[in-house]
C-alpha cells in the first residue's frame, strides 16, 4: 500500500489529497490551519510563492478606496505575513520557482461605499490559483469590510519559509467562499475598573481583526472611574482615577475611527442607573446622598439631563446604530434610604422596582431620541421585559434560558452567559468558550434570527495593561470560531480543534500578541520549556 | 564670541536661574521629579511650558545629522504626542486663532562625535536644557548636547519623560521648568538577558523588549540564543544545527538576527550573543548527533572530538558577521560531566590524557575561549569557570556572576572584569523577589578599592525562559528590571540614601504607568509576586 500511495503522490498529488479528504473530511479540515474556519474551502497540494513586490490590484472594482481602508488593510496584511522577518526578494529567483510566483492580489469590491453598516454583507470569495496559471490571487467581496476578512484569511494561508526566506502558500489552488454565521461578534473591554492606555486598546482592536470579531463593546464608565471627556458636562471626567488616566473626546473619536477602518464597530456603554457612582465625583447631586452614592438619583431631572447630554455627545462620535445602557445589578436601597427620594417615590406611587423600570425606560427614550437603538443587560428584561422598547436588544449574562425567553417575546438578543463567555473567569477553559452555542435549545427559525450573536466579556477588576492580552487570547478566539463558522463545520468535541487553535495562538504570538498557552485550562503561564505549538 | 563660550555663558545662566528657582520650589524629596532612572545632576524651577506638536528638530555637531538621531526624534515625537494627533482640539484652534505661541517650538540636538560606533563604554552622557524662549536665551528652547548619538538618545528619553499630556488644555506640557540636567550612567554595562531556547520569542516580541529597554536606559541585550531545549538560529556553516529548533516556525534566520542587531543599535543597545558550552547544548546534536557523547547520554558536548570545536568555530565565525559587539558569552555554567565519565570513548580519551572530568571541563572552556579570541571577541563566562579554574582563564575574560554573592569581589581582586547578576535578586524568573529587593541590590557591595570597583563593568537582570513565553515575558521583565536599571544608571548616593518608599516607589509606579501608556504590559509594582494581575480595581499610579 505504501509504495503505491507514494507512486500516485508523485504523479497526481491533488488526487491523493482529495482521497485523504474522502477518507476523513474532518482531519483534512484540521490540516488547514485557518482560524476561524471558513464556510467553504477546497484546496490542492501545490506550493506557490509571493513575489517580493506583491501588489494590490483593484481593476474592475466599484470601490474607489478614497479613504485608503483597503490599501492600509493590504499593507497590514503583508506586515503580519512577514512577521518582522527579513524577506528576500523572491522575484525571478530560481529557488522560488518563477512559474509558481504570485505577483499580487486582485481585489474586486462591488459596493462603492465604505460606510460600516451593522448587518451588512461581510462575505468574500478568495481564489489562489494553481502554479500552472499563476500571476494573481483573486478576492471578491460585496463591501470593503468583507474584503478585509478575505485579507485576514489570505494572511493565514501564507507562511514564511525560513530556509528559502520567501513567503509561500502551500496546498494551492485554493477556493474559499466565506461569510459569518452571526452578524454580532463582540468583545467587551472595561476601562473603568482599570484605565487602558490608547495603544493597548488599539492592540486589542488589531488582535480582534485576526479572529474576525467585529464589535468592540466599550464599557467606558462604572462605579470606580469615569475616564471619558463629555463636553456637555465637563466635570464628569473628574471621576477619572487621576488627571492622566483619561480619554479626550478626540481620543474616543480616534478609537472609533481606528476600529472602523478595520471593520469593527464600537459599542459605547453607560451603565445606568447602577454602576455609575463615579459620575457624582464631578456632579455630586447625581448621588442620592453623599453617603449613599448609587444608583443615580431617579428623582432628579438633572440626572436625565446629564444622560441626555452624554448621549447627545456620544451621537457625534459613536456611529454604531446601538448604544448600551446597562441596567444590571441595580441595588435600589439608596433610593428608599434617602428621604428626598423616598418622598418622591411616594408622591409618584412607585415602588423601588417601578422606579428602576421608570429609569431604564426613560433612558431608553433619550437614546432613541438621539437615533440609537438600545441594548440593555438581561435584568431589565427579567424584571419588566414587556415594557421594554421593542427595538431593545437584550444582552444575556446571568442565566440560561434567557435567550429563549427573549426571542420568544420577539426581542433581539446577544449571548454572553458568564459561566462560559466571561473572560475574567480565569479558570474557565478554552473548550468551554468553543462549546458555548448561542442557539442552544432554540429551534424556531424566527427566534434563531433574533439572536444577533454573542460577546466575550473582559471585565477589568483584575485586568490592566499588563495582563489584558493573555486573558483575552486565545480563549476569545475559541468563541470567535463559534460565532463565525457554520454550525455544521464546528467540532462537536472541542479537543479536536486543539492543534489548529494552538497554531492560531502561535500566530498571535508571532504577530506580537501575548496570547496565553492552551495547556492548563483558563488563563495560564507556560509550565515548562517547549514549543509554542505544543503548549 | 565662540560657540563654546556662548554655551558656557548659557550654562552659567541656567545654573544661576535654577539656584534661585530651587529656593522657591519644593525640594525633590517632597515632590519627586518623575524621571526614571534619576539623572546624575538636575535642577528645575516652577514654570509650566507648552510644547508645540510640530516642534522642529535642529541638529548640530559632527554627529547631529546621523539617521539614528532623526529616527529617534520621530519615535519620541510619536510617543509624546499620541493624544494630540489627529484633529486639533477646539482649544488648540482657539490658541491658534489668537496667535498664542507654544513655549517650546524647537528641539536642538548637538552631537559632537561623527562616529556612531556602538561599543562597550561608549559615551552616553548628555546635558538637557529646557527653558522658555526669552531675551537671554537665543538658542532653541530645548537643547540636548552629547558627545555621541547614544548620549543624545538617552537625553531624548529623559526629555520624553518630562513631557506630560495635559487633559485640560489638551496640549503637552513640561512642568517645573526651566530644567537643567547633566547626566551619565554609573555603569557602562546595563544588561537584560532573554532566553530563546526554553521558549521561542518571535522577532516582534524581541523588538518590543529592546524598545522597552531603551525607556529604562538599559544598553545590553544578552541573547541566550541556544540551550539544551532548542537551537533556533540559522548557522550557515553548519546548516543542520537549527534542526534543533522546536519547529520550523520557531527559528531565526541570519537576516532576522542582523535585523535585531540593527534595531537595537538604533536604540543604543548592544546585543551580546551567547552559546553556552559545553553544558546546556543538547539541542546541537539534533542536527549533528556526533556532538553528543552518545545517543543515550547527550550532554555536555563531546570533549574528545575536533568536530565539536570545528562546530563552535563555525558558529562563532557565522555570528561574528551578525554581532559586532566586542563581548561574546561562552556560558560554561552547570556542567555535569557524568556523560563523559560514562561514555566509553570519552572515558578512554580522558585516561589517555590523564584528565579528570574537571580537567576536561577546563580544557573545553579554555579552548572555546581561544576560538572566541581568535575571532576578535572578548570572552564572557559564567562564574563556575572562575571558581573552578580561575587562574587559567584568559585575563581578558569577563566573569559573569549568578550563583555566589561575593564572586565579583573575588574576580576583580584577581584582576578580572565582572558582571553582576546575583540570582537571589536579579533573576527575573524568581517571581518572589519584590521590586525593593531588586532595587537595593548593589553590584559594588563589599568592593571598596576604586581600582577594583572599576572592574565591575555593570550588571544584568536575567529573564530565563522556562516559564516565560510571549504571553508573559514583558510583564515578568517589567517593572522589576527598571529597579535594577536605576541602580545601574543613577549615582550610588541617589539610590542608596533615604527611604526608598518615598524616594523611589512613587517614581517607579509612575514609570510603570509610563510603560503601560507606551503599550508595554508592565505588571503592578506592589504585587507580592511578580507578574501577578492587579489585586483589584484602581489607579495605575496606586498599584
Amino acid at each position: 500500500m505504501r509504495g503505491r500511495g507514494a507512486k500516485i503522490a508523485g504523479v497526481l498529488p491533488l488526487f491523493t489529497l482529495f482521497m485523504a479528504g474522502a477518507i476523513s473530511a474532518f482531519e483534512d479540515i484540521e490540516r488547514l490551519r485557518i482560524w476561524p474556519l471558513p464556510a467553504e474551502v477546497s484546496h490542492g497540494g501545490r506550493r506557490m510563492y509571493l513575489s517580493g513586490d506583491f501588489k494590490l490590484v483593484t481593476e474592475g472594482s466599484k470601490y474607489e478606496d478614497t479613504t485608503g481602508i483597503l490599501k492600509e488593510g493590504f499593507d497590514r496584511m503583508l506586515d503580519v505575513v512577514r512577521l518582522s522577518h527579513v524577506v528576500s526578494g523572491g522575484r525571478n529567483s530560481s529557488r522560488s520557482g518563477g512559474s509558481a510566483l504570485l505577483q499580487g492580489l486582485h481585489v474586486i469590491i462591488s459596493s462603492s461605499t465604505d460606510e460600516l453598516e451593522y448587518g451588512a454583507d461581510e462575505s468574500y470569495k478568495l481564489v489562489v490559483p494553481s502554479p500552472e496559471k499563476p500571476s494573481y490571487a483573486h478576492l471578491e467581496a460585496k463591501s470593503v469590510y468583507g474584503a478585509l476578512h478575505g485579507l485576514q484569511t489570505f494572511s493565514q494561508l501564507c507562511h514564511f519559509n525560513l530556509k528559502k526566506k520567501v513567503i509561500e502558500i502551500l496546498m494551492t489552488p485554493w477556493n474559499i467562499t466565506d461569510q459569518p454565521r452571526f452578524s454580532y461578534r463582540g468583545l467587551l473591554i472595561d476601562t473603568s475598573r482599570h484605565y487602558l492606555p490608547l495603544p493597548v486598546i488599539k492592540n486589542v482592536i488589531d488582535s480582534m481583526t485576526y479572529a474576525k470579531l467585529n464589535v468592540l463593546h466599550w464599557h467606558i464608565v462604572d462605579t470606580q472611574s469615569f475616564p471619558l471627556e463629555i463636553p456637555s458636562y465637563p466635570k464628569l471626567w473628574n471621576g477619572a482615577y487621576s488627571s492622566s488616566q483619561r480619554y479626550t473626546f478626540d481620543d474616543a473619536a480616534e478609537i472609533v475611527n481606528y476600529a472602523q477602518r478595520r471593520g469593527i464597530h464600537v459599542l459605547a456603554e453607560i451603565d445606568v442607573p447602577g454602576h455609575a457612582l463615579s459620575w457624582g465625583k464631578g456632579y455630586p447631586s447625581l448621588w442620592p446622598s453623599k453617603n449613599c452614592q448609587e444608583p443615580l438619583d431617579v428623582s432628579s431631572n438633572f440626572t436625565f439631563k446629564v444622560i441626555d447630554g452624554i448621549l447627545s455627545d456620544f451621537s457625534k462620535i459613536f456611529k454604531f446604530k446601538f448604544v448600551h445602557l446597562g441596567g444590571d445589578e441595580v441595588n435600589t436601597t439608596c433610593w428608599s434610604a434617602t428621604p428626598r427620594i423616598a418622598q418622591w417615590l411616594k408622591k409618584h406611587r412607585m415602588s423601588e422596582e417601578e422606579a428602576y423600570q421608570y429609569f431604564v425606560l426613560r433612558a431608553q427614550k433619550i437614546a432613541l431620541s438621539h437615533g440609537y437603538e438600545t441594548i440593555n443587560w438581561e435584568e431589565t428584561f427579567n424584571n419588566f421585559g414587556s415594557k421594554l422598547n421593542p427595538k431593545t436588544v437584550v444582552h444575556n449574562w446571568l442565566g440560561t434560558g434567557v435567550v429563549e425567553r427573549v426571542t420568544a417575546s420577539g426581542l433581539r438578543c446577544i449571548v454572553s452567559n458568564q459561566d462560559k463567555w466571561y473572560l475574567d473567569h480565569i479558570d474557565a477553559p478554552w473548550q468551554g468558550f468553543y462549546d458555548n452555542e448561542p442557539l442552544q435549545d432554540i429551534k424556531d427559525k424566527k427566534q434563531q434570527s433574533l439572536v444577533l450573536g454573542g460577546e466575550v466579556c473582559m471585565w477589568g477588576e483584575h485586568i490592566d495593561a499588563s495582563d489584558i492580552e493573555q486573558t483575552i487570547w486565545p480563549r476569545a478566539a475559541a468563541a470567535a470560531e463559534r460565532l463565525w463558522t457554520p454550525y455544521a463545520k464546528l467540532a462537536t468535541n472541542p479537543d479536536k480543534v486543539t492543534t489548529r487553535l494552538a497554531h492560531f495562538r502561535c500566530l498571535l504570538n508571532q504577530r506580537g500578541v501575548a496570547a496565553a498557552p492552551l495547556v492548563g485550562g483558563g488563563r495560564v503561564v507556560p509550565l515548562e520549556p517547549g514549543s509554542c505549538l505544543a503548549q | 564670541m565662540s560657540p563654546n563660550l556662548l554655551l558656557l555663558l548659557l550654562i552659567l545662566m541656567f545654573l544661576s536661574l535654577s539656584i534661585t528657582s530651587s529656593l522657591s520650589s519644593p525640594s525633590p524629596a517632597d515632590s519627586p521629579p518623575y524621571l526614571w532612572p534619576l539623572p546624575a545632576e538636575f535642577s528645575f524651577g516652577n514654570e509650566t511650558l507648552s510644547v508645540d506638536p510640530s516642534v522642529a528638530l535642529i541638529v548640530a555637531g559632527n554627529g547631529g545629522g546621523s539617521p539614528i538621531v532623526r529616527a529617534a526624534f520621530e519615535r519620541y515625537m510619536g510617543m509624546i504626542f499620541k493624544h494630540a494627533s489627529g484633529r486639533a482640539s477646539l482649544l488648540a484652534r482657539i490658541r491658534f486663532l489668537r496667535m498664542v505661541e507654544y513655549d517650546i517650538t524647537s528641539l536642538k540636538i548637538v552631537v559632537h562625535s561623527g562616529s556612531d560606533e556602538l561599543h562597550l563604554g561608549v559615551d552616553e552622557s548628555y546635558t538637557l536644557m529646557v527653558s522658555k524662549k526669552n531675551e537671554q536665551s537665543i538658542v532653541g528652547a530645548v537643547t540636548i548636547e552629547a558627545n555621541t548619538v547614544y548620549g543624545a538618545l538617552r537625553g531624548l528619553e529623559t526629555f520624553s519623560q518630562l513631557c506630560a499630556f495635559d487633559y485640560l488644555t489638551k496640549s503637552v506640557q513640561i512642568y517645573k521648568a526651566p530644567w537643567y540636567i547633566q547626566d551619565k550612567p554609573r555603569f557602562q554595562y546595563r544588561g537584560l538577558l532573554i532566553d530563546t531556547s526554553r521558549h521561542y520569542l518571535p522577532i516582534d516580541v524581541i523588538k518590543q523588549i529592546i524598545e522597552s529597554m531603551s525607556f529604562a536606559k538599559l544598553n545590553v541585550l544578552h541573547w541566550h540564543i541556544v540551550d539544551e531545549q532548542s537551537f533556533p538560529l540559522e548557522t550557515p556553516t553548519y546548516p543542520n544545527l537549527w534542526k534543533g529548533a522546536y519547529s520550523r516556525w520557531e527559528r531565526y534566520t541570519v537576516e532576522d538576527a542582523s535585523e535585531i542587531v540593527r534595531f537595537a543599535k538604533m536604540r543604543g543597545i548592544n546585543v551580546m550573543p551567547e552559546v553556552d558550552v559545553p553544558g546546556h547544548a543538547e539541542s546541537w546534536g539534533t542536527g549533528y548527533p556526533d556532538l553528543w557523547p552518545s545517543l543515550s547520554c547527550r550532554e555536555p558536548l563531546d570533549v574528545t572530538k575536533n568536530f565539536t570545536f570545528d562546530v563552535i568555530s563555525g558558529i562563532l565565525a557565522d555570528m561574528r558577521k551578525i554581532f559586532p559587539f566586542e563581548l561574546f558569552h561562552l556560558g560554561g555554567d552547570e556542567v555535569n560531566t557524568d556523560c563523559w565519565k560514562n561514555t566509553t570513548h570519552v572515558k578512554e580519551w580522558l585516561q589517555g590524557r590523564n584528565f579528570t572530568t574537571k580537567d576536561a571541563y577546563k580544557y573545553f572552556v579554555l579552548r572555546a575561549q581561544q576560538i572566541a579570541i581568535s575571532k576578535n571577541w572578548t570572552p564572557v563566562n559564567w562564574e563556575e569557570t572562575f571558581s573552578s579554574f580561575g587562574k587559567y582563564l584568559d585575563p581578558r575574560t569577563v566573569v559573569h556572576n549568578w550563583l555566589v554573592s561575593d564572586i565579583c569581589q573575588k574576580a576583580v581582586a584577581k584582576g578580572f572584569r565582572c558582571i553582576f547578576s546575583n540570582q537571589g535578586y536579579w533573576y527575573l524568573d524568581h517571581l518572589d523577589v519584590p521590586w525593593d529587593e531588586v532595587y537595593n541590590t548593589e553590584p559594588l557591595h563589599g568592593i571598596n578599592e576604586t581600582s577594583h570597583q572599576k572592574l565591575v563593568i555593570g550588571g544584568e537582570v536575567c529573564m530565563w525562559g522556562e516559564t516565560a513565553d510571549t504571553s508573559v515575558v514583558l510583564q515578568t521583565i517589567w517593572p522589576r528590571a527598571a529597579a535594577a536599571a536605576e541602580r545601574m544608571w543613577s549615582t550610588r548616593e541617589a539610590v542608596s540614601k533615604g527611604n526608598i518608599t518615598l524616594t523611589a516607589l512613587p517614581r517607579l509606579r509612575y514609570f510603570r504607568c509610563l510603560l503601560n501608556n507606551r503599550g508595554v504590559p508592565a505588571a503592578p509594582v506592589d504585587n507580592f509576586y511578580a507578574r501577578r494581575p492587579p489585586s483589584g480595581p484602581g489607579s495605575c499610579y496606586a498599584q
